[in-house]
């Protein structure tokens, strides 16, 4: 032991006892015995249903980007879900603890939490919320989309993806498990010196918040080369710098600020790490140690993380505005050289976020400057978007709706972000609930632009649309949500109420906080409308299949393939004409045609080996938390012999022939012209689509759940 | 452009190796590390000098290194590698120097150092 | 509506690759390795920073600072022992031009040889720094003094670890494309190190030696 711990500590558990599994938690005890019961719920039917096998063929050890890409989706949507409900909590005990007089309840002298227990929920939030929801989610999408949009078959490194991938699910089952076994970080999601060092948070709750930080950086890391390299690298054939789709423009610039930045994230818990484990004294308040350098590094990645999740989500929005204005994408150089200039002038800005340190006028204005430039090419995005959608034939579906909910919200939250800008103001609002709602108001550009995303480009991944009308009541029970939650959040902010306050003092705020406890039921209603769009949705699917082309006045090369996208992504690599492929094919007619012969292909195989070092990582993470050092040494020990292992077996892959590519192309075409009625007839656009073709027989398969993918077991 | 199928050791990127590059990355290099040892330890110029000198000797034997070892030029074969690395560049002086600078005032304002200005009371 | 921008016409327009096209595996995994390796100098150059940052006087706190515990001559061993190394990859690089498998294997192996003696002087210093007292739980400048040198002397580790894995793979596998490009990528790795132990050398052991 090379620091002093406090509480019990033997070579066999580490730290572990009995006395950390919080039984005795009125909100927690319930909450473990209802994820126990649901976990086993999901074996019983998953054993039930006869699916292991399949689970483990088709997704845990696949390569397919687009499945690993689903699955990221799939582990965001979970994480924002948690996130949500901390958000909920967060509201609910900051309605009901104000003023002396309020009530107390499970142990805690005012509201239902305890200082500490609250700490806890708004760490976790904010961490969630950032890394484990955000990032998946745009992860996940830019896995999906751009192999395709740049007419690859695959990323360039598909293993690799499939370990990005895993890394980041053993990150949320680490944050995950600290509900259950130990507590979390009370530090706030970014974490404050002194108070992270061992001596203020003695437990094991910074571990956790460190070590999932970590594997998620870790994997996003490598999720970025890949992307970059894919970008690079495998472009079809005539895809031209000039013609790239600007989703792809974005993730470019986006995963050029993930893997310039996020080494000074994990330099920074690596530091925090060696404080903790090592005893050393980079953030400690004595012997030294300097509490503001974390910060600073901390915000060195921080800040450009901010532009890591924003960018694909500009990319997003620059996606859908053009195919519901039926236009191009208005200005499209000037946006792709807006979105370099966001990552570049990104690396600049990050002292805002402590402008009160007191590094003196100099360095507070150079910052301050630096700030404001950033408003200049994301104002260069807005205008090309309003002037897109200018004369345009709009279309008012669920995903434009979403879209131009993100363009109104980015305008709130850009605009309050130039006032933050300016360090006089800021040292005024700083640590208040005005920044709160600033952000939030940006990081829900973000889940417009992913909820957008995902009425968007569903059709393609799974082959038939989400319902509209779940889709457009989600849409306006949560834009009325955040309008009750942050409206009166930036009003609190102007009054003087800091963030993160376990009980309120100011019994005249109290009005506002019920009706942010409003706005946040609002919200849960959005979330069951969410659930029932995809109960409907997928009830509904075989009416509402579509085509390659599923809206019809799509633009870009993704819309050429089969929906859903086989695995082989295309048949035939496409060569490319034009800067939007697939409405340059539809405006010159040339959408129907198909290759006329196929060549065998080259295919990756599946690995378990990926999924095995997840659970590895998940392992040193949970051992290194605990501190129990022959596991950390053992889990660390396989995975390197895993590592060389892989790099000895190697993956000759196998040949895909042209026949079975053949023979699987006409099954697709096949199904495609019964949609389409065997003519070459234009899905209809808007809501009456759903009935018109309720006539169709029920042909096609879901996704993935008979698709022919079984020759390679 | 099928690499892939022909023999591995005939890419472009085994054949550019060269053992007078190496070598040549390898002398300049020594030689500068040398000169720096021996100017710090035989204490013969200022500080402030030495530190230029020895800061001159580590930017040339870095060029050296990058170009003679890395192979770092602009070659059709290195090209991505080139752009990726100027790219990176101004970022690790960024993080470097704003840092240092940051807290150099930072100091400056809430430290008393031996060497420095004394506040404005 | 206007149609999209292209000067392709469309009557002649080819709307699907023909030929085949084979992306080049080499240079895709090169490129992606050295992406890697550019974050990795990253990590480096956010050590640097904190390294500056707590290289000031009160940061040793009045304890010992690198002036008194770096020996210059002793540090310009190791470097000699890390670029000698590297260059013996080089050569071995070389051979790999010509097919030559001895030559490959004895480069790994000097490599190896080299890189270990590098490692094992490190290790010694950090023992001598241990038995003065002279640890990172010093002060916070010596702490970032350690850090910085033990996190270069880490990647020397698992460098040797890949070396010991190349050359069993060149043995048994012979010059496929993937063992070829890990040789490829090794190398870049190696020669990284050589490259960040310049700045660690020059300044952390020497500019700390100064003052």
């Amino acid at each position: 032991m090379l620091v002093d711990l406090a509480g019990g500590w033997n070579p066999l558990v580490g730290r572990l006892a009995w006395s950390q599994i919080p039984y005795d938690n009125p909100i927690l005890a319930p909450l473990f015995v209802a994820v126990v019961l649901g976990a086993l719920m999901l074996l019983g039917l998953i054993t039930y249903y006869g699916k292991w096998t399949y689970l483990w063929r088709e997704w845990l050890t696949t390569v397919d980007h687009k499945k690993l890409g689903i699955m990221y989706i799939i582990i965001g949507l979970v994480m924002l879900f948690r996130g949500f409900i901390d958000g909920l909590m967060i509201r609910t005990q900051q309605a009901w603890a104000v003023g002396s007089q309020s009530s107390g309840v499970f142990g805690a002298l005012h509201g239902y939490l305890t200082p500490f227990h609250f700490g806890q929920i708004y760490s976790a939030h904010g961490l969630i919320m950032i890394l484990l929801a955000a990032t998946p989610l745009l992860v996940g999408f830019m896995n999906i989309i751009v192999p395709i949009q740049i007419g690859a078959r695959d990323m360039a490194y598909p293993y690799l993806n499939a370990l990005g991938l895993w890394l980041t699910a053993a990150a949320g089952a680490l944050i995950m498990i600290s509900l259950f076994i130990g507590d979390f970080a009370h530090n706030g999601w970014f974490g404050y010196a002194p108070i992270f060092e061992l001596q203020y948070s003695p437990g094991v709750g910074v571990d956790y918040w460190m070590w999932t930080l970590q594997l998620v950086a870790l994997g996003t890391t490598l999720g970025g080369i890949n992307i970059l390299s894919t970008i690079i690298k495998m472009r079809a054939p005539g895809m031209t710098w000039g013609r790239l789709p600007i989703f792809v423009w974005a993730s470019l610039s986006a995963n050029v600020i993930a893997l310039t930045s996020f080494p000074a994230l994990q330099v920074a818990l690596a530091l925090v790490a060696a404080d903790r484990y090592l005893g050393a004294h980079f953030f400690t308040a004595g012997l030294g140690g300097n509490l503001m350098l974390y910060t600073n590094l901390f915000w060195i990645w921080g800040h450009p993380e901010v532009y890591f999740v924003i960018l694909p989500a500009f990319g997003m929005m620059s996606e859908i505005f053009p195919t519901f204005s039926e236009k191009p994408l208005f200005g499209y150089v000037t946006m792709v050289l807006a979105s370099i200039a966001i990552a570049g002038v990104s690396w600049l800005v990050w002292l805002h976020h402590f402008f009160t340190m007191g590094a003196g006028p100099y360095v507070n204005s150079a910052f301050s400057v630096a700030t404001m430039l950033v408003g200049i090419p994301t104002g260069v995005k807005v205008f090309n978007w309003a002037f897109t959608m200018y004369r345009g034939r709009l279309t008012f579906n669920a995903a434009m709706l979403w879209a131009i909910g993100a363009l109104f919200l980015l305008l709130i939250g850009g605009l309050t972000g130039m006032m933050l800008a300016i360090p006089a103001i800021n040292y005024m609002v700083h640590n208040s609930v005005f920044v709160v709602a600033h952000f939030h108001s940006m990081l829900m550009v973000i889940v417009y632009a992913i909820f957008a995303s995902v009425i968007y480009w569903f059709p393609k991944v799974f082959g038939f649309k989400l319902d509209e009308f779940w889709a457009k009541t989600m849409f306006w029970l949560f834009s009325a949500g955040t309008a009750l939650v942050f409206v009166p959040m930036y009003m609190l902010g102007f009054m003087g109420m800091t963030r993160r306050l376990d009980y309120v003092f100011n019994t005249a705020w109290q009005p506002y906080l019920l009706v942010m406890e409003l706005g946040i039921v609002v919200y849960m209603f959005s979330v069951f409308a969410f659930f029932a769009l995809l109960y409907v949705s997928i009830r509904d699917h075989a009416k509402n299949r579509v085509g390659a082309d599923a809206w019809g006045t799509s633009r870009s090369l993704e819309w050429i393939t089969h929906s859903p996208v086989p695995f082989y992504n295309f048949a035939v690599v496409p060569q490319i004409n034009a800067r939007d492929e697939a409405a340059w094919r539809r405006e010159n007619g040339l959408e129907h045609i198909q290759p006329d012969h196929y060549d065998d292909i080259h295919m990756p195989n599946n690995t378990g080996v990926a999924i095995i070092l997840g659970g590895l990582s998940f392992t040193l993470g949970f051992a290194l938390t605990w501190r129990i050092w022959w596991l950390c040494l053992l889990s660390l020990i396989a995975i390197i012999a895993l590592v060389i292992y892989r790099s000895f077996k190697g993956d000759p892959g196998y040949i895909l022939t042209a026949a079975e590519l053949e023979k699987m192309e006409q099954e697709a075409i096949r199904r495609a012209s019964r949609i389409d009625g065997g003519h070459h007839l234009r899905p209809v656009r808007g809501d009456g689509w759903a009935q018109e073709r309720a006539d169709l027989p029920a042909a096609g398969t879901l996704y993935g759940l008979s698709s022919p993918m079984d020759h390679h077991k | 452009m099928s690499h892939g199928h022909d023999d591995p050791t005939l890419h472009p990127e085994v054949q550019m190796s060269t053992s007078r590059g190496y070598f040549l990355g390898f002398a300049i290099s020594s030689v500068l590390m040398l000169v720096a040892t021996f100017l710090v330890t035989s204490h013969s110029m200022p500080p402030f000098g030495l530190l230029m000198v020895i800061s001159a000797c580590a930017a040339i034997a870095i060029i050296a290194q990058i170009y003679f070892l890395l192979h770092i030029d602009t070659s059709e074969h290195n090209i991505w590698n080139a752009v990726a690395l100027v790219l990176f560049m101004p970022l690790f002086l960024i993080t470097i120097g704003l840092t240092w600078w940051m807290f150099s005032q930072l100091y400056l304002h809430t430290m008393i150092m031996p060497g420095m200005p004394a506040m404005v009371h | 509506m206007r149609p999209p921008a292209s000067d392709v016409d469309p009557k002649t327009a080819e709307l699907w690759d023909r030929h085949q096209h084979q992306h080049d595996v080499i240079s895709t995994r090169t490129l992606g390795y050295f992406l890697y390796l550019l974050s990795d100098a990253m990590l480096f150059a956010t050590l640097f920073a904190a390294y500056g940052v707590l290289s000031y006087q009160h940061s040793y706190f009045g304890g010992p600072t690198p002036a008194d515990f770096v020996k210059p001559w002793y540090t310009f061993a190791q470097t000699m022992a890390l670029f000698l190394s590297v260059l013996a990859y080089g050569f071995g690089m070389n051979a790999l031009k010509n097919k030559n498998k001895g030559g490959v294997i004895n480069g790994l192996l000097s490599a190896f040889i080299l890189g270990a003696l590098f490692l094992a002087l490190d290790i010694h210093d950090m023992a001598h720094l241990a038995s003065l007292g002279v640890s990172v739980a010093t002060s916070g400048g010596v702490s970032a003094f350690v850090v910085l040198t033990q996190v270069h002397a880490t990647h020397i580790f698992f460098g040797l670890i890949w070396i010991l894995v190349m050359m069993a793979q060149v043995m048994t596998k012979g010059f496929t494309t993937e063992v070829v490009g890990r040789l490829l990528t090794l190398r870049m790795f190696w020669h990284l190190q050589a490259i960040i132990w310049v700045f660690v050398y020059v300044f952390v052991y020497l500019w700390g030696y100064m003052s």
